[in-house]
């Protein structure tokens, strides 16, 4: 469905922000994960036709996305990481002024498209309040309900969930995977691997500017089957295992501390058990052995 | 003893220092005021005259002249209006209130820091012109060179003269807590002092000057610095420019008004927010709708992907809508956008002030007694009236439009507006014809109200063709030229600090060049001094107000070519942008 080729993208400061992120999304609601500052919100700027690449293309259904703006923003629903709204307007006031730019000029259809979406995201009580009053949560569901005016084939949505608290980020869930169709490409980017355990078919993870791994969750965690271990050890046993194994957690404590290691083919000590892996070992072992 | 380099009140004053030495603004004020240093060097009355350019005279001449004719106030305005209100702005405010930090130190350290920078960039034209000194020029007649006078002039009347007006926009801003409010007020700086020195403080005894006057405009040596035309350059060259009495006491008279204001605003000032507490419905409300749990929250569990698929039933069904293209639907789009913009001007409070104004202005315009009139009555209020709100509006249309195109990106809108496929024609011209209907909307108040003042004293029968003449002919187009000009500005500078200095520093520019007698009509789009009713319906004329059309017309053209979505720099950037990769890129 979407085709990222070659994107790279060099700002005015030197910083290297993508190096050459080639990407194949199918259709569903696609996770790129990465830590602050990896090229994530740069690439979806480029791809949401609000930065010019350096070079490289993306193409949609095989059409240009970057040389045919009008017809990309036409196709698209998009939630930036920080956005703002006007402070003295309404929520209902909003969304018509953001589906008129959008090229919905025929009222009755404009009026019943708000009217729907409002209450989808919760917020038709609110319809006549003033945004300025308007909570973190309410004001990204409202961001979403204007990402999904006039069925958007392709929605970005950026750190939509940071800053939420954890009822809003399961009802953002919900509503991110109930706008899905078979032919919308969703890309969440997002440093919270939990939005991508919740939510995506597929991942990549994105690092310095590069693509560091492209799989589905389930092959991500499937990766490490047998190899992560879990258990409770002497801290003076705790250093040795920070510089021998690839230690992805350790809580301190009393006389002692759990880890969680990762070690592929042999079980690193006696007191440590093989546990089930979830996608956050995947992605800090992966973000690890970078590191190193 | 505290080390005062390590109170509260110190930090305050070195980060506002810090933060306008990473401004543009204090950098281009600089250049501006040394190039006027220059020009009233090189260029001002003294090479005429046959005075010398250094000597004490002089320099205390045109230290006034700097402090009023040529937009200082204006520009300590943007200097210090919004210095608090950024840090709400900017959500600042509650990473400093969190702190040990007294109201008093923060408010002086505000004030005194961005007053030490204003003051550091007033004083280039001082040093320019004593630097000056060094540098010969055909014609000039020069004194030894003397250093001390322009410091102690450049004090006196200068600094202690912005002192207060400095305090005065600091007030304004911080009370309001809003910078058009300041700006509303810089705007009508010059007409309204102007129509107070002559209607009010000439007709009031001295003390009133004295007291209320922050430039101590009539306080002069007898004629020696107001009318020196007929004194002979041998006595001015001797003249020793001294102080009197009345005029140290306006002195004195700013430093206290400075230091009331700032007890008002130490007393009225709150670190609460005033828009949320305007709004009585905030409250932090969580959705209860989707009741359904798309997926178990698995985080450290273990999860068996694929995800499961959302049901059909559960998807959001959303009605069926055309999308439209065309003419007609970005005309819709035009007419949505410019009543988005106009909810938006009616929510500012700058409004506010903007109207009381141009109705203030125009009823001052009408003069108080019965004076010679070129044609009638109403042709010379309407001139009058005209030629008032032409200059009121020229200020503000260059900061409120600056507002205008600025506050998407301020209130972090502008990725979702910018993601729509509304063209940008629709985004600029919706904010080119919100300014522009506001500005006739203020052009048709001030007539108005000229009007009614004109009836109201007798002045019987009013000619409303000369006032509609007038308005059409000269007000209209300068408008729509002055609206497109800001927009141009804008979009190519794309700050609206920077745009606001370019702006009054054309404009100064522009009217000190017309005052020396270049004041063609191919660089003077507004004809300034270039009209009078009887020529105002000759051919000539129409040509003049086409050709000023014309140029609206290509400023709008090439904001269209220039605006660029989602790029923050601008066509002047984008040279050094592509050496700087090149550079990258073959370092690679």
């Amino acid at each position: 469905m979407l085709v990222i080729k070659d994107l790279t993208k060099t700002y005015s400061s030197g910083v290297q922000a993508l190096q050459g992120v080639s990407l194949d999304l199918p259709a569903g609601v696609f996770g790129l994960l990465g830590p602050n500052g990896s090229g994530k919100t740069t690439l979806m700027k480029i791809v949401a036709t609000l930065l010019e690449p350096d070079s490289g293309s993306v193409e949609m259904n095989g059409a240009d996305l970057i040389t045919r703006k009008d017809h990309t923003r036409r196709m698209l629903g998009y939630l930036p990481q920080d956005f703002g709204l006007y402070p003295t307007l309404t929520a209902w006031q909003m969304l018509d002024y953001l589906a008129k730019l959008k090229g919905v000029t025929n009222k009755k259809e404009r009026h019943a498209l708000i009217d729907v979406l409002l209450e989808r995201v919760n917020l038709s009580a609110e319809r006549s309040q003033r945004l300025g009053g308007f909570s973190g949560g309410m004001r990204q569901r409202l961001g979403i309900a204007q990402a999904l005016i006039s069925e958007p084939q392709l929605i970005i949505v950026d750190e939509p969930t940071a800053g939420l608290d954890p009822e809003e980020r399961l009802r953002f869930h919900n509503l991110i995977s109930e706008s899905t169709t078979e032919t919308t490409v969703v890309i969440l980017s997002t440093h919270i691997v939990s939005d991508v355990a919740n939510l995506c078919s597929h991942m990549a993870i994105i690092r310095k500017g590069k693509i560091i791994s492209t799989c589905t969750p389930g092959q991500a965690v499937d990766q490490l089957k047998g190899s992560v271990w879990e258990g409770i050890v002497s801290r003076e046993q705790l250093a040795a295992f920070k510089s021998e194994y690839n230690v992805i957690s350790s809580r301190r404590l009393d006389g002692g501390a759990r880890v969680r290691v990762i070690s592929k083919g042999q079980r690193p000590s006696e007191e440590l058990t093989e546990a089930t892996p979830v996608l956050e070992d995947y992605y800090f072992d992966l973000i690890n052995r970078q590191d190193q | 003893m505290k080390n005062p380099f390590h109170t509260p009140f110190a930090a305050v004053f070195t980060n506002e220092v810090l933060l306008n030495a990473k401004r543009v603004t204090p950098y281009v004020l600089m250049v501006l005021f040394a190039a006027n240093a220059v020009l009233w060097w090189g260029w001002g009355p003294a090479v005429q005259r046959g005075w010398a350019t250094n000597s004490d005279f002089y320099i205390r001449r045109h230290m006034g002249g700097f402090s009023f004719i040529l937009g200082l106030p204006i520009f300590t305005a943007i200097m210090m209006g919004d210095i608090v209100v950024r840090d709400f702005r900017l959500g600042v405010d509650p990473l400093i209130f969190s702190k040990p930090v007294g109201r008093a130190s923060y408010l002086l350290g505000k004030f005194l820091g961005s007053f030490f920078v204003l003051v550091c960039c007033q004083s280039v034209y001082a040093i320019t012109l004593v630097l000056l000194q060094w540098v010969p020029f055909t014609g000039m007649v020069f004194l030894p060179v003397k250093v001390v006078p322009y410091f102690k002039h450049f004090f006196i009347v200068v600094v202690i003269s912005h002192l207060a007006l400095a305090a005065i926009y600091f007030a304004a801003g911080t009370l309001t807590r809003n910078a058009k409010v300041v700006y509303g007020l810089a705007a009508c700086f010059y007409p309204v002092y102007i129509a107070l020195q002559l209607l009010v403080f000439l007709k009031l005894p001295k003390i009133f000057n004295v007291l209320f006057d922050p430039l101590g405009f009539n306080l002069g040596q007898g004629g020696l610095l107001t009318n020196p035309w007929n004194l002979s350059a041998d006595f001015l060259n001797k003249a020793v420019a001294s102080y009197n009495f009345d005029q140290y006491a306006n002195r004195v008279s700013n430093i206290i008004v400075t230091g009331l204001l700032l007890l008002l605003v130490y007393f009225r000032f709150r670190i609460d927010s005033q828009e949320k507490k305007a709004e009585p419905f905030t409250k932090l409300t969580l959705s209860d709708a989707p009741d359904r749990m798309a997926y178990s929250a698995p985080s450290y569990g273990s999860i068996d992907l694929p995800v499961e698929a959302v049901p059909v039933r559960d998807r959001i069904t959303l009605p069926k809508v055309s999308s439209t293209k065309g003419p007609a639907a970005t005309l819709s789009q035009i007419i949505s956008a410019l009543g988005v913009e106009f909810r938006l001007l009616r929510a500012e409070r700058g409004l506010i002030v903007l109207v009381p104004l141009a109705i203030l202005l125009s009823f001052l315009s009408v003069p108080f007694s019965r004076i010679a009139t070129e044609v009638s009555y109403s042709v010379t209020s309407a001139t009058n009236t005209a030629n008032m709100l032409l200059l009121f509006l020229a200020g503000a249309i260059v900061f409120y439009t600056g507002e205008a195109m600025n506050r998407d990106r301020e209130l972090k809108i502008e990725p979702v507006i910018w993601s729509t496929p509304a063209p940008n024609s629709v985004l600029l011209l919706s904010k080119w014809l919100a300014m522009t209907l506001l500005s006739l909307l203020l052009v048709l108040v001030g007539g108005l109200t000229t009007i009614v003042t004109q009836v109201i004293r007798g002045y019987t029968p009013v000619d409303v063709s000369a006032y509609l003449i007038i308005n059409g002919v000269v007000v209209v187009p300068g408008v729509v030229f002055l609206t497109s000009f800001v927009v141009a500005l804008n979009v190519l500078l794309r700050n609206n600090y920077v745009v606001y200095v370019v702006a009054i520093g054309a404009g100064v520019g522009l009217v000190y060049l017309y005052n020396l007698g270049y004041k063609h009509w191919s660089y003077n789009p507004l004809l300034y001094q270039l009209w009078t009713y009887s020529n105002l319906t000759d051919a000539t004329m129409l040509a003049h107000r086409l050709y000023c059309l014309a140029l609206a017309a290509a400023c709008l053209a090439l904001a269209h070519v220039l605006f660029e979505r989602g790029h923050a720099s601008r066509v002047f950037f984008a040279a050094k942008r592509h050496k700087k990769l090149k550079k990258i890129s073959k370092t690679s």
